[in-house]
């Protein structure tokens, strides 16, 4: 036991011999998890700022920004020319409304007003503008159709006596078909699923868990450049010379980076209570079985790796190549809804994905120890595979 | 020259012998652009949205007309590749889909919607005894769990009912002023109404009387590929890396002696800085081109304008090995300089844009991001993927270039003054 201690602790020592050590270890973890989550204070508008030039100044214009403003989807800030153009061409804004200055009733009526959208090429947000945009125009352009509409039936029937007498008709007709169509009745009720899960999708909650797991497996996938450079350099083979068991020493090292890894942990942990005022607290018995079965899942998967690879270098490259792309499959970046259908099956064989759904179960759903259990087997299940490979394949010459 | 030109080809061919470089210079990025195409739908369906086929159930027990309408909506070719509906009986087993996980809602349209449409159900109208009868409402039965396939479904049924409602106002306002002008009997004003609702219905989504102007920052139809920003942003990405280990390299030469030895040389230390600078960015350049290639040849992916893609990539590493050279001049050892090449390749790549889109950061993080070549970077690319050509990228290969050159400039004093150059 005292020599299993011993290579641990020599372990983290050289760890953390570098000052460099603690960007991976803390610092960049809690910047990611920061940026990832959108900022940690109170929640902010979400929609698209969408900056909107308005030359018209008209009421109708000013309607329209007004709707514009109860849309789900966007922002509107109003601004001069001048200063949305230069916005939009340092990429400060996704989206330019430029509404000209003959945007009134009168020019609508004629069905010559033209509304102009810039938006940033290959941007979402853009074309969530778009869409919104096109929403509004459809509900602001709809009674002036139905006028317009209305006015064309009663020609067929009888033409009108004078302009005069045409515009008036007109008038009615919009005012009646605005009053209408403001006052229609709720034609859509929204009921909401008993699914399993109930709470939606969080950003801060899904970053705190997404960014804990990308940032411990990183590292302990990287035991095996451990195990690389001591084989590299000979110091294993030195080490082994002396009364030491190969499993004492695997032992020792492994235990080393899972005690750092869940020290690690512990503290985004803490960060994401007392600052991002996350639920992490309420259940510790579920957050250390699933803590530790991560840990043990993400180190066996190192082990394993310590076995193929040749040298230090490879280890490094490996680990934080298949640590990246295990968290991005596992849905610790982006929410896994986004994900096709047979993506997300077919990413159950990660144990990124299920170290995120057990995580996701505790701090987003409020879920107790019995909830992670499945989580849990299997992580502690992919573990006890990559271990048994592991310690079978592994070579200390 | 002949020199700079050795050295740096020397630092080329190293650089792409080593197995455990070229799995973060072309694996890692190649790699994470195939994940990123494989979550994002990109490989999985026309819709690159990054919301694709979303499942859907609808139950039709109204059977009338508009009804009909809104199932043949979800089932247009137009939606096909948005949404995946099925269409069942029971709204019971609909609800269990959605409780199941199995689709993101279910619609359940009442018996009775189309004639609560027709009759004006709940509607005050100016003309006349107001309508009587119970307004009869869609059911959005949503699931939770999927929040952004359900606004979605929401918006597309929202755009129906919009329509709809369009169709109901339009008939009855025409059949109101007929009326109240005389120009029709009232026996006639259920027919009338009937008929012009539905034509109003039908022109509602075509709308004349506002048009839209969509443009973009360079004169094109905006269409949008998320692999177009993806791929570039992982490529720009470990480009970082790349500039820094060859910095590393730099360091690695002076401390295990090759470096005085080579200075003893008839070769001064310009020639020396020179041709490692050239080797560092050549095989940056290497790095993004066949990244570039084979993106193209195995994603299908559209780049743009090839001249403004090489002039882009020419420019996107100079601003990168300014990058790595002054972390070479500031770190003291090639670890240090590994591991802070990698804490910035990181750093910029989030700060950059590579990660998540900068739209809706605040203002002072892209004030920010603009320190990172990455950035500017996929400025440029996301301009040349959507049509641009060279002259739409001056602005970010200008400031690529100045952002080298001040690197490269700090970088050099800085090895001047820590005499790293000197036997």
């Amino acid at each position: 036991m005292k020599k299993i201690i011993a290579i641990a602790w020599k372990d983290t020592i050289l760890r953390f011999s570098g000052w460099a050590e603690w960007l991976f270890f803390l610092i960049m973890p809690i910047a990611f998890t920061v940026i990832l989550a959108g900022g940690t204070g109170p929640l902010r508008d979400s929609r698209v700022r969408l900056v909107v030039v308005d030359q018209a100044n008209s009421p109708l214009a000013v309607d329209f920004i007004a709707t514009l403003g109860k849309s789900a989807a966007v922002r509107p800030e109003v601004l001069t020319l001048g200063k949305a153009e230069d916005q939009f061409a340092q990429r400060q804004v996704s989206a330019v409304l430029i509404i000209p200055a003959e945007f009134d009733l009168q020019h609508l009526e004629q069905g010559n007003v033209q509304l102009e959208l810039r938006q940033q090429p290959n941007n979402m947000n853009a074309l969530v503008a778009g869409r919104a945009v096109q929403a509004v125009i459809s509900r602001v352009s709809s009674a002036v159709d139905i006028a317009s509409s209305s006015v064309a039936e009663a020609e067929k029937i009888k033409p009108f006596a004078s302009a005069t007498a045409r515009q008036a008709y007109f008038d009615a007709a919009l005012k009646e078909a605005q009053t209408q169509m403001s006052a229609a009745p709720d034609r859509v009720t929204v009921a909401q699923g008993a699914t399993k899960e109930q709470i939606e999708y969080d950003p801060r909650a899904n970053s705190s868990a997404g960014q804990l797991i990308t940032w411990v497996f990183i590292p302990l996938i990287g035991i095996s450049a451990m195990f690389a450079y001591e084989r590299q350099k000979g110091t294993l083979r030195r080490l082994l010379t002396t009364p030491t068991q190969k499993g004492t020493y695997l032992l020792g090292t492994i235990i080393g980076q899972v005690a750092t890894a869940l020290g690690q942990m512990l503290l985004l942990v803490g960060f994401g209570i007392l600052v991002m005022r996350l639920n992490w607290g309420h259940s510790p018995a579920a957050l250390g079985v699933m803590l530790l079965a991560s840990t043990l899942a993400a180190a066996a998967l190192g082990t394993m790796l310590g076995t193929f690879v040749k040298t230090e270098g490879q280890a490094n490259g490996l680990s934080m190549m298949l640590g990246m792309v295990m968290a991005l499959l596992g849905g610790c970046w982006y929410p896994s809804e986004l994900f096709p259908e047979f993506v997300r099956t077919a990413i159950k064989i990660l144990p990124t994905s299920w170290a995120m759904q057990g995580l996701l179960d505790i701090v987003l759903r409020g879920q107790g120890l019995s909830a992670i259990m499945l989580e849990a087997g299997v992580l502690l299940g992919f573990a006890a595979v990559f271990f048994v490979i592991g310690v079978w394949r592994f070579r200390y010459e | 020259m002949k020199k700079i030109f050795l050295i740096g080809w020397k630092d080329v061919t190293l650089a792409f012998r080593d197995r455990a470089a070229l799995i973060l210079m072309l694996a890692a990025p190649f790699a994470l652009t195939l994940g990123l195409g494989f979550v994002t739908g990109r490989f999985s369906g026309s819709s690159n949205t990054g919301v694709s086929d979303i499942p859907v159930v609808l139950v039709n027990q109204d059977g009338g007309q508009i009804g009909n309408t809104l199932v043949n909506v979800f089932q247009s070719q137009e939606l096909a590749s948005l949404v995946v509906p099925t269409v069942l009986d029971n709204p019971a087993l609909a609800r269990q889909e959605v409780d199941a996980d199995k689709a993101a809602a279910a619609i359940i349209i009442p018996a009775g919607f189309t004639a609560s449409v027709i009759s004006g159900a709940g509607t005050v109208p100016t003309q006349g005894p107001a309508t009587t009868g119970e307004v009869v409402q869609l059911v959005l039965y949503t699931n939770p769990t999927r929040p952004t396939s359900v606004s979605v479904i929401k918006t597309i049924l929202d755009g129906f009912v919009s329509q709809i409602e369009v169709g109901r106002v339009g008939g009855q306002v025409a059949v109101e002023q007929l009326l109240s002008h005389g120009l029709i009997q009232g026996q006639d004003a259920a027919r009338i109404g009937g008929e012009l609702g539905l034509r109003q219905a039908n022109v509602a989504q075509s709308s004349k009387a506002i048009a839209l102007k969509s443009v973009t920052g360079s004169g094109e139809a905006v269409k949008f590929d998320v692999l177009a920003y993806m791929a570039p942003g992982m490529a720009l990405m470990f480009l970082m890396f790349t500039v820094s280990n060859g910095g590393r390299t730099l360091l690695a030469e002076r401390s295990q002696g090759t470096l005085p030895r080579l200075l003893v040389s008839p070769t001064s230390a310009s020639q020396v800085l020179g041709g490692k600078v050239f080797g560092i960015y050549l095989t940056g350049v290497a790095q993004v081109l066949i990244l570039i290639l084979a993106s193209t040849l195995l994603f299908r992916l559209n780049w743009g304008d090839p001249l403004g893609v090489l002039v882009l990539v020419l420019a996107a590493v100079v601003g990168a090995v300014g990058w790595g050279l002054l972390i070479t001049a500031v770190a003291k050892t090639p670890g240090l300089v590994s591991a802070v090449g990698s804490a910035v390749m990181l750093t910029f790549g989030i700060l950059g844009g590579s990660f998540i889109s900068l739209d809706n950061m605040p203002g002072w993080f892209r004030v920010l991001s603009k320190i990172t070549p990455n950035a500017w970077g996929l400025d440029g690319f996301t301009t040349l993927g959507m049509g641009g050509s060279l002259a739409n990228i001056w602005t970010p290969v200008l400031a690529l270039l100045v952002m080298g050159a001040v690197l490269f400039t700090i970088a050099v004093l800085i090895f001047n003054r820590r005499g790293i150059m000197q036997q």
